[in-house]
């Protein structure tokens, strides 16, 4: 069969208090050789072993397109799948029949940052971003309006994005 | 009072470790007011550890009632981390509650998912893809060994050796990062959709992965020796908090805390999912059921889990991740944003969601914690009428009043720790 069982028998002999803390001892200064697996945070915000990866999924940004207009055609898709229900969206038109949100508002708060808003919009506007240093002196400030998700300058998730096939 | 045993033949795990048939007993059960009567407030002291207590693992409040230093009963409270996500479940789609599942037992985040999706699935009558079916049974196990990691740390915390804790921690450090590589967070993952993953990994995961698999038994031999012999820990673990065979079953402990016990029952070998019978690898089980033993047989599954992802790496196949039928998983995004068929159906799914057949669906998957079960009913519609979790850690935190009894209350904290709960799960 492949899958056995394993009967853990105990050993039949225990070391002393002292011999166990001597050989702990022994082996916990040899990790003093070993190399260093910690980092210095607020000064060191990568090593070799761990960078950010690209499809961190953290505070979002709404790209626009080369007018400097949200790409965003309030299509409703984000408000409706987001299980936070964190998205506010008021749709509007303009007088070429474009629709274009009028208000669009992310409440950070209450975001669980699950990426699917990204996941489903049609137009690669929202996106959520490769970003984690979030701290504001006002809990209001938590609530990204439309030009505040516009201006954000991080990278954004390279999940569901043509840059990454296999995240899609 | 008399106790009513009704013989049963249990489906697989009739079998002792020596491959013999075992029939166990069960007993009709006792509530403590029962068994112990009112607390007895003269003579003996009450106190209340937690629910801010560092030992309880969580907001788990036990009063406990001691004759001297001797625990004459516990009794725990739980409730201070319920968030409703059973019932928040039944106002939204399939693929909407698994950012949910995440949340329940958050230190084997990718495990739950599976497990949902998988009930989700029988109940859809969805075959998944085999590239997709390796990819989960890694996702499990790399569950496994971080839940199995942060028990280990902080157990040994616990009982006073500070040093497995950190390495302990490492070797989960070394899976998160992992994990965020694959989905782009590190602990609530939402992994897995109805029919196929969320993303599929990339080389540097699988090259990651391998690394880790190759490096990581040392870590677990490391732990061995300062832990499985040093008379410390075997002072505190050994003959504490003992249940028999019979207990275990009797209480419907699972995972861990069974096998530890003698019971041979694992869901992998009795009730195979996600192929896991195609794999090879050794199920532990403990001859005495006490904490010893459950650190025993904790510590042999992370070789295990080794074991398996070891293989699972190499059998990864190529080929589709994701169910190609576009009416119940998202197409592609670059499809659906040039393709006016697949456009509709993104549409379609994301607005109205993916509708389920009248009926009803349970899976049970090893959680690193016990079974844990899935149980969901529909009624024809894109959300769920009721979706009902089977907690491994709640279902196995009932059998601590009966295990910390005529122990010491220094006792009851390694007792504790040996359940390996965690309240997010307890409470929901
Ligand atoms: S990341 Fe998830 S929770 Fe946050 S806004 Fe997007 S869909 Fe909503
Ligand atoms: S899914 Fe995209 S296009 Fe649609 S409303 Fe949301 S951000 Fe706008």
């Amino acid at each position: 069969m492949a899958i056995g069982l394993k009967v853990m028998k105990r050993p039949g002999t225990q070391v002393s208090y002292l011999r166990a803390t001597l050989k702990g001892m022994a082996l916990t200064f040899s990790h003093l050789w070993r190399p260093k697996v910690t980092m210095q945070y607020p000064e060191e915000k990568s090593s070799k072993d761990w960078t950010l990866s690209p499809r961190w999924r953290g505070t979002h940004r709404m790209l626009t397109d080369e007018q400097g207009r949200a790409k965003c055609v309030a299509c409703g898709l984000c408000p409706q799948i987001c299980p936070a229900n964190c998205i506010k969206l008021v749709p509007g038109e303009d007088e070429h029949g474009n629709r274009y949100p009028l208000i669009y508002e992310i409440d950070e708060f209450r975001c669980v940052f699950c990426g699917y808003c990204q996941e489903v919009c049609p137009e690669e506007a929202i996106h959520v971003g490769v970003h984690y240093e979030n701290a504001e002196y006002s809990r209001d400030r938590f609530v990204y309006d439309l030009e505040r998700l516009c201006a954000q300058t991080h990278p954004v998730s390279t999940l569901w994005d043509p840059s990454d096939p296999k995240g899609e | 009072m008399s106790k009513r045993t009704i013989a049963v033949e249990l489906a697989t795990p009739g079998l002792d470790p020596q491959g013999r048939p075992a029939r166990i007993p069960l007993e009709a059960g006792v509530g403590a007011l029962e068994r112990y009567g009112e607390p007895d407030a003269g003579e003996h002291m009450l106190i209340n550890i937690g629910p801010q207590h560092p030992a309880t693992h969580g907001v788990l409040r036990l009063v406990v009632e001691l004759d001297g230093e001797t625990v004459v009963r516990v009794i725990p409270h739980v409730g201070y981390l319920h968030s409703g996500f059973e019932k928040l479940g039944e106002y939204r789609h399939y693929n909407q509650i698994i950012p949910l599942t995440d949340r329940t037992d958050y230190l084997s985040p990718m495990a739950n998912n599976v497990g949902f999706a998988l009930a989700a699935e029988q109940l859809m009558g969805i075959e998944i893809t085999p590239r997709c079916t390796v990819l989960r049974v890694i996702a499990c196990e790399m569950s496994r060994i971080i839940s199995h990691m942060v028990w280990l740390g902080t157990t040994s915390i616990d009982l006073g050796a500070f040093t497995p804790f950190l390495w302990a921690f490492q070797e989960r450090e070394r899976i998160y990062n992992l994990q965020e590589m694959w989905t782009g967070a590190r602990l609530t993952t939402s992994v897995t959709r109805v029919g196929g993953m969320m993303a599929d990994v990339t080389d540097d995961f699988v090259a990651g992965l391998r690394q880790f698999v190759d490096t990581y038994p040392k870590t677990l031999h490391e732990i061995d020796r300062v832990l499985t012999r040093n008379a410390v820990w075997v002072g505190r673990t050994q003959g504490v908090g003992v249940m028999t065979a019979q207990e275990a079953v009797n209480y419907s402990l699972s995972g861990p805390m069974l096998r530890a016990s003698g019971v041979p029952y694992d869901m992998r070998r009795d009730k195979p999912y996600l192929a896991y019978d195609s794999y090879e690898f050794d199920v532990p089980v403990g001859e005495h059921g006490d904490v010893y033993d459950r650190y025993l047989v904790r510590l042999e599954e992370c070789h295990q889990s080794n074991r398996i992802l070891r293989q699972a790496l190499e059998r990864l196949p190529d080929g589709p991740l994701n169910i190609g039928d576009p009416r119940l998983i998202l197409p592609p995004k670059s499809r659906a944003m040039s393709d006016m068929e697949a456009m509709i159906y993104h549409f379609k799914q994301v607005m109205e969601g993916v509708k389920a057949p009248v009926g009803e669906a349970y899976v049970g998957i090893e959680n690193p914690k016990g079974e844990l079960g899935t149980y969901l009913v529909s009624d024809g519609t894109a959300k769920p009428v009721r979706w009902r979790i089977r907690p491994p850690s709640f279902i196995n935190l009932a059998a601590l009043p009966k295990m910390a009894e005529g122990h010491l209350l220094s006792d009851l904290i390694a007792i504790n720790a040996s359940v390996d709960i965690v309240m997010g799960e307890v409470d929901r």
